[in-house]
């Protein structure tokens, strides 16, 4: 990855700048760790009380572009791999033009989930006599979502691979399906804590910072069968646990291996 | 003292002793139910277990004891395939397996250095099943030989079990770098860097060939249920006693590749040396005699030497590729070609790009598939001058190599096998050119590739040939400077529409060092 970055490859360079300026963007905003979508006054969400209201302090424009940035933070690392794949499959010459519309396919099937995912966030805040508990059904729906073999579902088409056109039209389709097609995957695997971010009130920075982490090394295990499971970050603490074993350890001979 | 693999066509007969106590070894394993770790069937679920195909081959019947789950996490399901993992659990699991039979033919009083044959159907004249292997009786002609398996069709799924060696290439042997990548370039020699894979999407060199052609060309396929033969899909292949002679043959190709020349090495990645384990995922496990488990890690796997055995025949087999001779085939003057080559044939960063593509998926089946590969002129052009430099001698680096990239390969059956030409004129024999032959394809681990739901995400598998050959002949007859190849694909039975085999795209890419 890093020789990557040392060669501006488009698959690295591309993803790790709009991930850069979506952390600096909410960095600079979150001085009093307000939730982007409904804080544009740095009104905490726990003090609106109605639709109205909400809508009042946040235009359809800074509820996009807050979620904008908040996509292009979070979900930035996740790009690498399905991007070195496109890349790898096209002409060099085409392999910046590949990222981009990869990445406006991406974006897209994002932004529309957004629009629902903003909807569903204002009606909870609207309809709920009390904010907790639209946070907690959440919360709950998110853990309920994190274990069910549909989540896997999702999982596994991130992990897809498809073929793509080399040459004109065709290439450009194929790269913004892929992207489109690759975030909606991503869509249905996120969504749940995506809408929990929204409804998060103080310590949302350090929140999005969690899941950000959490759904990167997420996609680190592998594709399996749809089952109901514990999912997260188990292949993440076995490489850190494995590492630190590694570096305190003396490696084993074959002959204290073999019995 | 090192123990020796021997050949097993050079052991004096048919039924030479070490055949004889493999086959009573191997029948003391059988005799042992599956949920025992030192079973047969034990030992073929390590490699892979697919219950469903299983109980239709008759190996598994539904009521029967299964291991305990503790056992059946630890051990099945390993096998480590399209990845830098797969020579060394290979090694290691034919020297677990070697010392389970060993430890029977002791027991049955045999020789305590018994050692596990090969088979080198790359020698001329040994490329046909070995004919204990091929008998369903002992030599004294009782029934039962339990190194016959029914379920063993060969290439024209006739029970006539050969390797049709006129359409491997060796390119692997001469490739020099150990570790490939997923790019679309060299595969590398040994495999990819990914993690514990078990089935993994891009196969390396010497997986593809000669170890996916053998697969699939011993084990066939039943022509009358369409079911694969035991050797053709890596959840059955272990299953039968030849497929332990041929993986003692691909490992002993992996120390003929380090040892010729001695440029070559394995790797030095830590997560390689340390195995999937330092990255969080599976060690690799295998139960050995008296109940003990044998964990290990690559790393350990490297040195014959210290593993206790070496092989009878360590010589590179005739038509392995040379960087000189290529030089040499270029035009450059052959001092010229053998300084550049021993300067230059080391593993070192490469440039990989895209040459050419199909466009549209090909669907394949019957006994013949053809596509058209569009080629870019400014790759192209690259290509053209990256040989005539080396014909000019004046070539800083290596000439470009080519590679075939067959992408998203799915389908239903194992058991599908074909050969890959370029540019056959229409109408002719393909066989008439053997020059045209790309190499050939054994599709071993395709239906497990296919499934949306498993570890491949249902990208199918990407199979890489070197065609570097096949593109100097091209450009030698004044043939390259053309606007597309034409691949034709020639399967080695016809590909019945049930088996649904599909290639996403055909891509050709070129290599730089």
């Amino acid at each position: 990855m890093w020789a990557a970055a040392r060669r501006f490859e488009a698959w690295f360079v591309i993803p790790a700048v709009i991930g850069l300026f979506g952390w600096s963007m909410l960095a600079l905003d979150a001085g009093g760790l307000t939730p982007p979508a409904f804080c544009a006054s740095g009104t905490s969400w726990l003090e609106l009380s109605s639709l109205n209201h909400a809508l009042a302090f946040n235009s359809p424009a800074k509820l996009a572009a807050d979620w904008a940035l908040m996509v292009a933070a979070m979900m930035s690392p996740l790009l690498f791999t399905p991007l070195r794949h496109a890349c790898d499959r096209s002409f060099a010459r085409r392999r910046t033009r590949a990222t981009l519309l990869f990445v406006s396919g991406y974006a897209a099937a994002w932004m529309m989930a957004g629009i629902l995912l903003q909807a569903i966030a204002l009606t909870a805040l609207w309809a709920m006599p009390a904010p907790a508990i639209g946070l907690g059904l959440v919360a709950a729906a998110a853990m309920g979502w994190q274990v069910s073999p549909a989540k896997q579902w999702c999982l596994n088409r991130c992990h897809r691979r498809p073929r793509l056109a080399a040459f004109g039209v065709a290439a450009d389709v194929d790269a913004a399906t892929f992207g489109l097609t690759n975030g909606a995957a991503c869509v249905g695997t996120c969504w749940a804590l995506m809408l929990l971010m929204l409804l998060m009130g103080s310590g949302h920075f350090a929140a999005m910072i969690a899941v950000t982490l959490f759904v990167f090394v997420e996609r680190l295990e592998n594709p399996a069968p749809l089952a109901w499971r514990l999912r997260g970050a188990g292949k993440a603490l076995r490489i850190v646990t494995a590492q630190a074993r590694m570096r305190l350890a003396p490696r084993r001979s074959f002959e204290e291996a073999l019995p | 003292m090192a123990s020796t693999r021997k050949n097993v066509w050079e052991l004096g007969g048919d039924w030479a002793d070490p055949i004889l106590w493999y086959a009573r070894g191997v029948n003391a394993m059988k005799s042992r139910a599956l949920s025992e770790p030192t079973a047969w069937r034990f030992y073929g679920a390590i490699h892979g277990i697919d219950q469903g195909l299983w109980q239709q081959l008759g190996y598994l019947d539904p009521q029967e004891p299964m291991p305990s789950s503790a056992n059946i996490n630890n051990f099945w399901n390993q096998c480590q395939h399209g990845s830098w993992y797969f020579l060394p659990w290979h090694r290691g699991y034919l020297i677990a397996l070697e010392a389970v039979v060993r430890d029977a033919v002791v027991k049955a009083g045999g020789p305590a250095d018994w050692t596990l044959p090969y088979w080198n159907y790359l020698k001329p004249g040994q490329n046909a099943l070995p004919p204990a292997f091929a008998s369903a009786d002992w030599p004294d002609g009782t029934g039962n030989n339990p190194l016959f398996v029914p379920q063993r069709y060969g290439p024209n799924s006739d029970g006539n079990v050969f390797v049709p060696v006129d359409q491997i290439n060796l390119n692997a042997l001469g490739d020099p770098d150990f570790t490939g990548d997923a790019n679309g370039g060299s595969p590398g020699f040994g495999g990819v860097n990914t993690g514990f894979s078990h089935g993994g999407q891009v196969h390396g060199g010497i997986e593809t060939q000669p170890h996916d052609w053998v697969h699939g060309l011993v084990g066939g396929g039943d022509p009358q249920s369409n079911l694969p033969g035991l050797m053709s899909d890596p959840d059955t292949a272990a299953l039968d006693p030849i497929f332990w002679l041929h993986h003692a043959n691909i490992d002993r190709l992996w120390e003929v590749w380090r040892e010729n020349p001695t440029t070559h090495v394995n790797p030095v990645d830590p997560n390689w040396i340390n195995g999937p384990a330092a990255v969080g995922q599976h060690a690799f496990m295998l139960p050995m005699p008296g109940g003990v488990t044998f964990t290990y890690t690559p790393g350990q796997m490297v040195d014959l030497s210290t593993l206790g055995y070496t092989y009878d025949d360590l010589s590179p087999p005739a038509g392995t590729p040379q960087v000189a001779s290529r030089l040499r085939r270029l035009g450059m003057n052959a001092t010229m070609a053998s300084a550049v080559a021993g300067r230059l044939a080391m593993p070192g960063p490469k440039t990989v790009e895209l040459l050419g593509a199909s466009t549209g998926s090909l669907s394949v089946t019957g006994t013949d598939a053809r596509a058209s590969v569009a080629l870019d002129s400014s790759v192209q052009r690259k290509v053209s001058a990256s040989l005539q430099s080396a014909a000019a001698g004046a070539a800083p680096a290596l000439p470009d190599r080519i590679f075939l990239n067959l992408e998203n390969v799915r389908g239903l059956n194992d058991a599908t096998a074909f050969a890959v030409y370029i540019n056959v004129p229409d109408g002719e024999d393909p066989a008439k050119f053997p020059d045209h032959l790309a190499g050939s394809i054994a599709l071993f681990g395709v239906r497990k590739a296919t499934m949306a739901d498993a570890t491949h995400a249902g990208n199918g598998l990407t199979l890489v040939l070197e065609i570097t050959h096949v593109i100097d002949t091209l450009h030698l007859a004044g043939a390259l400077n053309t606007d597309q190849l034409h691949v034709r694909l020639v399967p080695t039975r016809p590909v019945p529409e049930a088996a649904q085999i599909s290639i996403g795209r055909i891509s050709i890419f070129r290599q730089s060092n």
